[in-house]
C-alpha cells in the first residue's frame, strides 16, 4: 500500500508541476513505483513537462466515469520504467470532481503505486479541496517571497481542517521545498531567508531549490531537470528524492554564495 | 635545544560526503596547498590516497589549541544563552501572573493561527503561538499572546500582553494601537479610566557591540 502525497502552494505559478514532475522521476529512479495525477482539470501542464503530451489517450474524468479503466489511462514515461502518468481532462472543468470519485480512484493507485503524487492546481478552490482530501502528506511549495508565504500558510490551514486524515484525528504529514532561490539576493536581503519562512510556517524542511535558468528550457522540451546532472536545481531534485525514500542527506546550501566565490578564486589560479 | 615558531594557516572540516569533499578539492586544492587540513571523524584509504595524491598536508582527528579569540567568541555565545534563558524564566513569571488574571472562561490555544483562519472567544484568551498574517483574533475578554502577531486582533478585555509586532493590525475596544509604540519585547496594554496606557513588561535589549 503506497503513500499519497499532495504537492500545493496556494498561490499559483510557484513551481509546483515541476516539482511533481522531477520528484516523480526522482522517486523513480530510486526505484520505487511512481505514479503522477495532473489534479489542475482543465489546465493540463504536467503531460508536457514530463514529455508526454502526445501520448495522452484517456484522462483522469474517463476513468473516474468508467469510459477507460485505470491500465488504459496510465502512460509510463520514457525517461523511467517505474513512473506513470494520469493526465487531467483538457475540456471538462474541475467540477467534476467528487469525493467519492476522487477516493475510489486513489485507492486503487494506492494499491498499485509506492508513491501517488498529485499535482494540485492553484488556489485553495475545490480543485485544491480534493487534491488534499485524501492525502498522507503534502509538500507545500513556495518562492522566497511573502505574498507566496501567504498563500501557502492559508493553504496549510485548510489541509489543517479538511483532509480526512485530520477528520479521523490523524495528522497529514507536512513537508517544505522552498523554490527558485537566488543566492545574491537572499545575501543581500533583498529575498526571504530560508529561515524567516520555516519560522512563520513551521513545519518541516525537505529541501531548497535554487532559481536556474536551465527549468523552464528542460520543462519545454518534456525532459525534467532532474536528468540533467549539472544543474543544480536537478542535484537539489535528486537530493530531495532521496531524502522521501529515506536516505539521510544533508541540507543543501543554495543560500550563501560560497560556491561562486571558490569559483571566481579558482579563475585567478588558472 | 633548536626550534622554530610558525603561524600556519589551518582548514577543519570533516567527510559526510566522499563525492562532495572530492569535488570539492577537485575545485579548491590549489587554495589550499600551504594549508594544514584537520580532519574530524572518520576517513577512508581512498581519501587519504587522494589528498597525498594532490599533494595536501592533512592531519586526523588532534584537537585544535583554542586561540583568545575563539575562546572569546564561546563565552560571548554562553553569555548569550544564559541572558535569554533569564529572559524567557522572566516571561514565564510574567505570564503566570497576569494568567492569574485571566479569570473568565480561560481557553489555552498553543497552535499556530494561520492565514484565513479566524479565533474567536468569549471570555479570555491566553496564545502560546505566532498570528500570521491574515489571521484574525477576537476576544471578548483579556487576551495574552506570547509570540509574534501579524494578522489582526480585535479585543475588548481590560488588558491584552503582546509582543512586539510592528506588522500587526491590533484594534482594542474600537481604537487603533499604534504598533510602533509596542515597541518593546513584551508589551501591556491596558484600559485605565477610558485611557489606552502602553507598559514595557520586559524591555528592548541594547546591543553594545554595534
Ligand atoms: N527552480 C526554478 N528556476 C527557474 N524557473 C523555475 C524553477 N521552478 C519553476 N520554474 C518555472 O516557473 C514556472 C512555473 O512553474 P510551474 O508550472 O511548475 O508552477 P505551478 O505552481 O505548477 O503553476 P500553476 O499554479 O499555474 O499550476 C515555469 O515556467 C517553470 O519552468
Ligand atoms: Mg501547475
Amino acid at each position: 500500500m503506497g503513500i499519497i502525497i499532495a504537492v500545493i502552494s496556494g498561490k499559483g505559478g510557484v513551481g509546483k508541476t515541476t516539482v511533481t514532475a522531477n520528484l516523480g522521476l526522482g522517486i523513480a529512479m530510486n526505484g520505487k513505483k511512481v505514479a503522477v495525477v495532473d489534479f489542475d482539470i482543465g489546465q493540463r501542464n504536467l503531460d508536457m513537462v514530463l514529455g508526454l503530451e502526445n501520448r495522452v489517450v484517456y484522462d483522469i474524468v474517463q476513468v473516474m466515469d468508467g469510459e477507460a479503466t485505470l491500465k488504459q489511462a496510465l502512460i509510463k514515461s520514457k525517461a523511467n520504467d517505474s513512473l506513470s502518468f494520469l493526465a487531467a481532462s483538457q475540456t471538462k472543468d474541475k467540477s467534476v470532481l467528487d469525493s467519492l470519485r476522487v477516493k475510489n480512484l486513489l485507492m486503487e493507485l494506492k494499491e498499485e503505486f509506492d508513491y501517488v503524487i498529485l499535482d494540485a492546481p492553484a488556489g485553495i478552490e475545490s480543485g485544491y479541496e480534493h487534491t488534499i482530501e485524501f492525502a498522507d502528506a503534502a509538500l507545500i511549495v513556495v518562492n522566497p517571497e511573502v505574498s507566496s508565504i501567504r498563500d501557502s500558510d492559508r493553504a496549510i490551514g485548510i489541509l489543517d481542517s479538511k483532509s480526512q486524515k485530520v477528520k479521523e484525528g490523524e495528522e497529514v504529514a507536512k513537508f517544505l521545498v522552498i523554490n527558485r532561490i537566488v543566492a545574491e539576493m537572499v545575501q543581500s536581503g533583498e529575498m526571504l531567508r530560508s529561515d524567516d519562512i520555516l519560522e512563520i510556517l513551521s513545519i518541516e524542511l525537505l529541501g531548497k531549490i535554487p532559481e536556474d535558468k536551465g527549468v523552464v528550457d528542460a520543462s519545454n522540451q518534456g525532459k525534467p531537470i532532474i536528468l540533467n546532472e549539472k544543474s543544480k536545481a536537478g542535484q537539489a531534485y535528486k537530493r530531495i528524492a532521496g531524502r522521501i525514500t529515506g536516505h539521510n542527506i544533508k541540507m543543501e546550501d543554495v543560500e550563501s554564495n560560497t560556491t561562486s566565490f571558490f569559483t571566481k578564486m579558482k579563475g585567478i589560479f588558472k | 635545544m633548536k626550534g622554530k615558531q610558525y603561524s600556519i594557516k589551518v582548514y577543519e572540516t570533516s567527510i559526510d560526503e566522499e563525492a562532495e569533499f572530492v569535488s570539492f578539492f577537485d575545485a579548491n586544492h590549489l587554495l589550499f596547498k600551504d594549508h594544514l587540513i584537520v580532519i574530524h571523524g572518520e576517513m577512508s584509504e581512498k581519501i587519504k590516497q587522494y589528498l597525498q595524491q594532490k599533494s595536501l598536508t592533512f592531519i586526523q582527528n588532534i584537537t585544535m589549541p583554542v586561540s583568545k579569540s575563539r575562546q572569546n567568541i564561546r563565552k560571548a555565545r554562553e553569555a548569550e544563552k544564559k541572558k535569554q534563558d533569564e529572559e524567557q524564566e522572566k516571561i514565564s513569571e510574567e505570564i503566570s501572573k497576569l494568567s492569574n488574571r485571566l479569570e473568565n472562561n480561560l481557553k489555552v490555544i498553543d497552535r499556530m493561527v494561520r492565514s484565513g483562519q479566524e479565533v474567536f472567544v468569549e471570555g479570555d484568551l491566553l496564545l502560546l503561538n505566532r498570528v500570521n498574517s491574515g489571521a484574525t483574533i477576537r476576544t471578548t475578554g483579556n487576551l495574552i499572546v506570547t509570540q509574534v502577531v501579524e494578522g489582526s486582533i480585535r479585543c475588548e478585555g481590560k488588558f491584552m500582553m503582546l509582543s512586539s509586532s510592528p506588522k500587526a493590525n491590533i484594534i482594542f475596544h474600537g481604537v487603533e494601537v499604534d504598533t510602533e509604540l509596542l515597541e518593546n519585547k513584551l508589551n501591556r496594554i491596558e484600559l485605565t479610566d477610558d485611557k489606552i496606557v502602553i507598559t514595557p513588561v520586559l524591555k528592548k535589549e541594547i546591543n553594545w557591540a554595534s
